[in-house]
């Protein structure tokens, strides 16, 4: 039977990163920042005034908010990550299940859809929990360790604050995208390195957490950093829970002054600016990382 | 044979043209109840389109409400999408610089929606406090009043309840009708949420029916239409279905 050809191709996000050795994208990149910083400032100084009104109406809350969110979550989506990179690699089954089974509900799952569920859906039911007081009484058969955590997990629960439950649903939509990065990133190194280290003794943890993830680790940051601009530009749909961030800011303050298109093209091209500069941090990680590959 | 052809043709000009009865689109955000919501069979419905259908039939044109996000329904009006808002919109200084209003068909007041045991009964009691309500209306601009910087503004006003409900919020502030409606009669809030107090007004606030700035026309059959309504006791009607006779 002749064997099927596949043709492959590898979806990345890459659109966001542009390339060293792209000189078109590079000049794009400089055309895109001089020019967003200009239409800034014009905007700004023009006779106008909501255009100024606007953007100070996003600073400073608003952005500190948008990269608290970011921040936050990409960190949380990095230990799930991690963890679910692993479990992917595993050859526990259930454990493999069960990394699996999360990467595949979480990406069938529109990130909106998430949020309003994490937030209104289960907040709904975690309403329900017992207070502080109750828990302590209803698990105070337990031992004294116990009650008082699951008394407290009942309490964060019940209360928790709407940024919380932001960078959670956040946290663990990447946490699934970011899964599927590290297992691409441990599967990338060369199996004699595994091969050499267990014949050199080293037990399975110490293989991978001493030799592959450190080497790993270079194949993995760029497609993190990647992973972190769209988280940024994603952000802005947590804007549906009242979290204060940058679109909601300019949504308030277009609601007041019916100012809608100063208010949101301001908020663009602050979004513009904030994302092209991380894309210029992380292609110039990127080129570090690469260095060795250059050399040798 | 020319005569009658002509002759059906003028009918079918004269048909036409009776048929061709003006239509007004409104837009409501139906999200509000009782004012005007969402039914079970996915129609809005609610007080303002029991009056708004009252009124085309009063002055002769056909409504058409469709449903609209709050968040941008004054764009879209701006925009020509639509003719008028139909959606408890307040009659404010700085709105009427925007847009014009018809005459007031509604008087609100602001209510205040806390949780039953919080015991909030004043503003100065929502000192500290999460304050939430619905954006770019006029109980946030209340919260904004009473909480500055920290009041927090919602697509819906349902999310603010839900938010109140699930102890993220210590207090909503919405149109008094509103308010009434999912703290006292809504089935799922009715037990665990209460009307704190009412907002003292400096001035009264009533709500209109908000056209694009200049629209005298359609300004003019919606104000002649209200009045006929009010007239001949249509008004009241619909007043007391969704309000009762207190």
């Amino acid at each position: 039977m002749a064997e099927k050809r596949q043709a492959k191709i590898d979806v990345t996000d890459g659109a966001a990163i542009p390339s060293a050795k792209d000189r078109g994208l590079l000049s794009a990149w400089w055309v895109s920042i001089i020019g967003a910083l200009t239409a800034i400032a014009l905007l700004s100084l023009s006779d106008n005034p909501a255009y100024f009104a606007s953007l100070k109406f996003l600073f400073p809350d608003g952005i500190i908010v948008t990269f608290k969110v970011t921040v936050f979550s990409i960190l949380l989506a990095l230990l799930l990550g991690l963890v679910t990179g692993l479990g992917r690699i595993s050859h526990n089954r259930a454990v493999n299940l069960v990394a699996s089974t999360y990467v595949e509900v979480i990406r069938g799952i529109p990130l909106l859809v998430q949020l309003f569920y994490i937030y209104f859906a289960l907040g709904h039911v975690f309403r329900n929990l017992p207070r502080m007081d109750e828990a302590l009484e209803m698990f105070q058969h337990w031992p004294d360790f116990a009650a008082y955590g699951m008394a407290h997990i009942c309490d964060f629960l019940k209360n928790m604050p709407p940024l919380v439950a932001a960078v959670t649903a956040m946290g663990f939509c990447y946490g699934a995208y970011m899964g599927e990065v590290f297992r691409a990133g441990i599967e990338s190194i060369d199996k004699g390195q595994t091969e050499a280290a267990r014949s050199l003794g080293f037990d399975r943890r110490q293989t991978m957490f001493l030799v592959v993830l450190p080497q790993a680790w270079r194949t993995i940051l760029p497609p993190v950093g990647n992973e972190f601009i769209a988280l940024l530009k994603d952000s802005s749909l947590v804007s549906i829970l009242a979290v204060a961030d940058i679109l909601r800011r300019g949504r308030e303050y277009a609601s007041v002054s019916f100012n809608y298109f100063e208010a949101y093209t301001m908020v663009a091209l602050v979004y513009l600016i904030i994302t092209l500069l991380l894309s210029k941090g992380v292609s110039a990680m990127e080129n570090r990382l690469n260095y060795y590959d250059h050399h040798n | 044979m020319l005569k009658r052809v002509s002759l059906v043709l003028m009918a079918v000009a004269i048909l036409a043209t009776t048929a061709q009865a003006k239509t007004i689109m409104f837009a409501s955000d139906c999200t509000w109840p009782p004012m005007e919501f969402m039914s079970e069979g996915k129609q809005c419905v609610g007080f303002a389109p029991d009056l708004v259908m009252a009124m085309a039939k009063a002055g002769g044109f056909t409504a058409n409400i469709q449903n609209t996000a709050w968040d941008g329904i004054f764009a879209g009006l701006a925009a020509g999408k639509y003719d008028v808002i139909a959606s408890s919109v307040s009659i404010t200084e700085e709105r009427k610089q925007a847009m014009d209003f018809s005459d007031p068909y509604f008087e609100v007041k602001q209510g205040v929606v806390v949780r039953e045991d919080t015991g909030i009964k004043t503003e100065a009691d929502l000192a500290g406090k999460a304050v939430g309500a619905q954006i770019g209306t006029t109980g946030f601009f209340a919260a904004q009043r009473i909480a500055g910087e920290s009041a927090k503004s919602y697509d819906e006003v349902g999310l603010a309840i839900a938010d109140l409900a699930a102890g993220r919020l210590d207090a909503v502030i919405c149109d008094d009708a509103v308010a009434a409606d999912y703290a006292l009669t809504n089935p799922e809030y009715a037990k665990s949420l209460a009307l704190g107090f009412m907002i003292v007004p400096d001035a009264p606030e009533y709500l209109g029916f908000a056209v694009q700035k200049g629209d005298a026309k359609t300004l003019e059959t919606l104000n002649a239409a209200l009045k006929a309504v009010k007239d001949s006791g249509e008004y009241d009607t619909i007043f007391n279905k969704w309000f009762g006779s207190n």
